[in-house]
């Protein structure tokens, strides 16, 4: 493993030929990881787009922390203040993104948000059938199985199955409603504020959030 | 439906609907390669290079057999490519020499030395 930690998407600066600059950026420390064959073309269309001008040098670098500081704590943050704020909730059903840029969320990747609320009456399920569009400045990225083909094919068609499999039982009077993601707008389940949690701080309420739980594969549930 | 009218309904990154297994809950920390590979996507998406569906449209340009061997970030990286050369902003034998250059600077040997 690396023995010294470098920022993950160190940026190159090849005015200086430094081998060992380029082993740490790539991750390399000990000599034992040589980058495949798509990380050496990660590494080639980067530089050439550097090179030409096209990108910044610090772009992606900077753009790693941007997705760095990106959490489900974000999204945790703003169900709690919807449970605890009813007109922050009326706007936030109202505007996604708009409500979330109140709590100081930035949209950097130009998508509208739309907040989909889980009631008594209502279960909310997110998923991107096409590849993997996903609510990232709010929740940051998705996981591996969000993106991979079993959840993608059968969440839109058998959605009760599947929330089986994440041992979430939705009653037949329930209604399941699938949303589909696109490149434009994402989508933020809202879910349903536990019993129990009557007397709990906005902070302690936030603790509770899950990130499934704001893809609608899981309930929030005290711990 | 007949596979073959199902290739047609179901372009090869069109999961839905389709017939699949059980949902593994499968996440992995992404490798820094991966997470530089997704700061690239955003960084050429404000520039506007490559927007989001443009990618997606790369991606599936790939055809179903390297959809279905090469990882996510895989596939980006290689669908970048490919709209890079189609725009006319890189040609392959750039990305080859620069390949080559990469490979020297981290001290493969080259091919046949």
């Amino acid at each position: 493993m690396a023995e010294h930690k470098h920022g993950h998407g160190h940026d190159h600066d090849h005015d200086h030929d430094d081998r060992d600059h380029d082993r740490a950026a790539a991750g390399i420390g000990s000599g034992d990881y040589v980058p495949g064959y798509f990380e050496k073309l990660e590494m080639s269309i980067r530089e050439l787009l550097v090179e030409r001008k096209l990108i910044g040098a610090d772009e992606i670098r900077r753009q790693i922390e941007v997705l760095d500081s990106r959490t489900p704590a974000l999204g945790a943050k703003v169900v709690a203040r919807a449970w605890v704020d009813a007109e922050f909730k009326k706007r936030l059903l109202a505007d996604g993104r708009g409500a979330c840029e109140e709590l100081g969320i930035s949209f950097y990747d130009d998508t509208g948000l739309i907040v989909l609320e889980n009631t008594d009456d209502v279960h909310n399920l997110v998923v991107c059938t096409l590849c993997s569009c996903y609510p990232r400045p709010v929740l940051g990225l998705p996981p591996d199985w969000y993106k991979l083909k079993p959840y993608r094919a059968r969440a839109v068609t058998e959605p009760r199955a599947v929330l089986a499999e994440f041992g979430t039982i939705i009653p037949g009077d329930v209604e399941v409603r699938v949303s589909d993601s696109t490149a434009k707008v994402r989508f933020l389940v809202l879910p349903k504020r536990p019993k129990g949690s009557e007397n709990f701080s906005e902070e302690k309420l936030a603790a509770l959030v899950t990130r499934d739980s704001m893809i609608g594969v899981v309930p929030v549930e005290l711990k | 439906m007949p596979a073959k009218q199902e290739l047609l309904t179901h372009l090869p990154t069109e999961f839905g609907g389709l017939q699949a297994g059980p949902v593994e809950r499968v996440e992995h920390e992404l490798e820094p390669w991966e997470k530089r590979c997704h700061a690239l996507a955003d960084v050429l998406d404000f520039h506007k290079i490559i927007n989001t569906e443009e990618k997606r449209r790369g991606v599936e340009a790939l055809g179903a057999e390297l959809i279905g061997k090469l990882t996510y970030y895989e596939r980006w990286i290689v669908a970048f490519a490919n709209i890079l050369f189609e725009k006319g902003i890189l040609t392959p034998d750039d990305v080859a020499g620069k390949m080559e250059e990469v490979a020297a600077r981290l001290g493969e040997a080259r091919p046949g030395t």
